[in-house]
């Protein structure tokens, strides 16, 4: 049964190390090879805690994870070599001394593997996904002197050079202007469309939930509360409870 | 100025060119990473490790290299997970350690052993023998070996350890070898500078090439580079005007570094 989904979790609870409550509890979750997936929710949802739950960044307390039919607990490395992770709000400061083609070619470093040294071909993947972004400009630019924006587009084409089976996106749009909001989510679904990437993106923003998103999941207070196709969520009263025109209450 | 045979001279100068790089190669990772408070405890773990030495009749430097390590298992867990903060680290391991190192030194058996603990204490000039040389070569070797088969996962790390974590990246490794080869650099440097002032050789250094690079790749190169320089220069003005070498050093090396403050082009509006 867990082999014909690409993320399997089975009653998972995860609780925060020297925390009593759970931060998720009773999560269970069904992805397919190649499905596109928003979940949304209030803060403290558990939205990150869920996506870093899925890639083992977080230890899940109870229950049972599985990804590439991978049990996660087990395999959390070869798990996070093929899934791309974007963070929330990263914030850095402007002296930080990396260049923005270092910081797009770390992304491939688990991937390429120990003990072996970055080929050409590496390089090739870095300057492709930069392309993907727009920002080959900026390959030599220190990273601390990047808008919110441009760096948000140089840690997504990060996980981009990963060529990740999945990517774990975790309020993509944020720190972005509307104009870079409508060019990262362009770029999603061409992401989606052409590589058949599975992408589960979590946002805030119920207007910023891009086309090629056929599924969405809500979570409050550490639980899903619905999970449902686009359409039927986007229609139903109770998301109205939750969100005001597209926003969080 | 003091004037000594070459064949004295000879393995300190060696001695003060690799305890530069060693040194100042791992500030690269100990400033970045955030680790000054964990380093400062090994390096004066290092220095009562070395004071037991000399108070057993041991090899100082082999005591001193176990004291170091200790350290580094026992704080090296703890600090990782956040749930020991650096200002408790310092308030608390380096009194100790301070404590106990006037302690061993305090019982440490006739005049000889306890002029070698002052050695420990600030530093010697002619302390530093062939045999210190050699390891302190093998450890620069070993941490070159180290920066190059493991440069993508260090900058990765450097960058981000969470990111690096990520993106498949066993941290933890790098993170321990990391704080092994900082207390082998600092247990090896400590008869040149001393006990007490060691970890300004890991720190100010890198400091220094902070203020003026934006790619790391560069203050991986500049750190050791003005850690050497720095070495020579406070070696120099040890044998002029009888400084102690390790007091010398950090002299030179804070100067370095109020220059590099001062002209740094990080400084300046749109920089």
């Amino acid at each position: 049964m867990k082999n014909n989904y690409i993320i399997y979790l089975e009653n998972i609870e995860t609780i925060y190390e020297g925390e009593k409550l759970p931060v998720i509890q009773n999560i269970n979750l069904k992805i397919k090879s190649g499905e596109f997936i928003a979940i949304i929710g209030p803060n403290g949802a558990g939205k990150t805690t869920l996506l870093e739950t899925i890639n083992g960044l977080l230890p899940y307390t109870s229950g049972k994870g599985f990804v590439y039919g991978k049990e996660v607990i087990k395999n959390k490395l070869d798990i996070r070599k093929e899934t791309g992770y974007l963070i929330q709000n990263f914030e850095i400061d402007p002296q930080t001394p990396f260049l923005c083609k270092d910081i797009v070619m770390s992304g491939r470093s688990g991937k390429i593997g120990i003990f072996k040294l970055t080929t050409k071909k590496d390089w090739e993947k870095v300057w492709y996904s930069m392309g993907l972004v727009g920002m080959i400009d900026f390959a030599n630019r220190p990273v601390g002197k990047l808008s919110g924006g441009e760096f948000q587009k140089i840690l997504l084409a990060r996980v981009l050079a990963q060529q990740p089976r999945i990517l774990l996106l975790d309020e993509p749009f944020s720190n972005l202007d509307f104009t870079s909001k409508i060019q990262i989510e362009t770029l999603l679904n061409r992401i989606h469309e052409k590589h058949n990437i599975t992408v589960v993106i979590v946002s805030h923003d119920l207007s910023f939930v891009p086309s090629s998103c056929d599924r969405i999941i809500v979570m409050e207070k550490g639980h899903i509360i619905m999970d449902d196709a686009k359409e039927n969520i986007l229609s139903s009263e109770k998301i109205d409870n939750i969100f005001q025109n597209g926003v969080l209450k | 100025m003091i004037s000594l045979p070459w064949f004295i001279i000879l393995p300190s100068i060696i001695g003060a060119i690799l305890a530069g790089f060693a040194c100042s190669t791992m500030g690269a990772f100990v400033v970045r990473m955030n680790l000054a408070s964990i380093g400062v405890a090994m390096s004066h773990a290092a220095f009562a490790g070395a004071a037991f030495g000399v108070m057993m009749g041991f090899d100082p430097t082999i005591t001193a290299i176990i004291f170091s390590f200790g350290t580094a298992l026992v704080i090296g867990p703890l600090a990782e997970k956040a749930r020991l903060q650096s200002n408790i680290i310092i308030g608390f391991i380096f009194s100790i350690m301070i404590a106990l190192a006037f302690i061993f030194l305090n019982y440490a058996p006739g005049e000889a052993a306890k002029g070698s603990a002052l050695n420990i204490l600030w530093g010697n000039i002619l302390y530093i023998d062939f045999n210190d040389s050699l390891l302190l070569l093998f450890l620069s070797f070993f941490v070159m070996i180290f920066i190059f088969v493991f440069y993508k996962e260090l900058i990765s790390l450097l960058f981000n350890r969470k990111l690096a974590e990520a993106s498949g990246i066993n941290t933890k490794i790098f993170y321990f070898s990391i704080l092994f080869l900082t207390g082998f650099a600092v247990a090896l440097s400590l008869k040149l500078v001393g006990g007490l002032l060691v970890f300004a050789l890991i720190i100010n250094p890198t400091s220094t090439a902070y203020q003026f690079f934006y790619d790391y790749k560069k203050i991986l190169i500049f750190s050791p580079l003005i850690g050497i320089i720095s070495c020579l220069i406070g070696f120099y003005l040890s044998l002029m005007v009888d400084f102690p070498i390790g007091a010398s050093i950090v002299i030179v090396t804070t100067i370095f570094f109020a220059i590099a403050i001062y002209v740094s082009p990080k400084r300046y509006k749109g920089n």
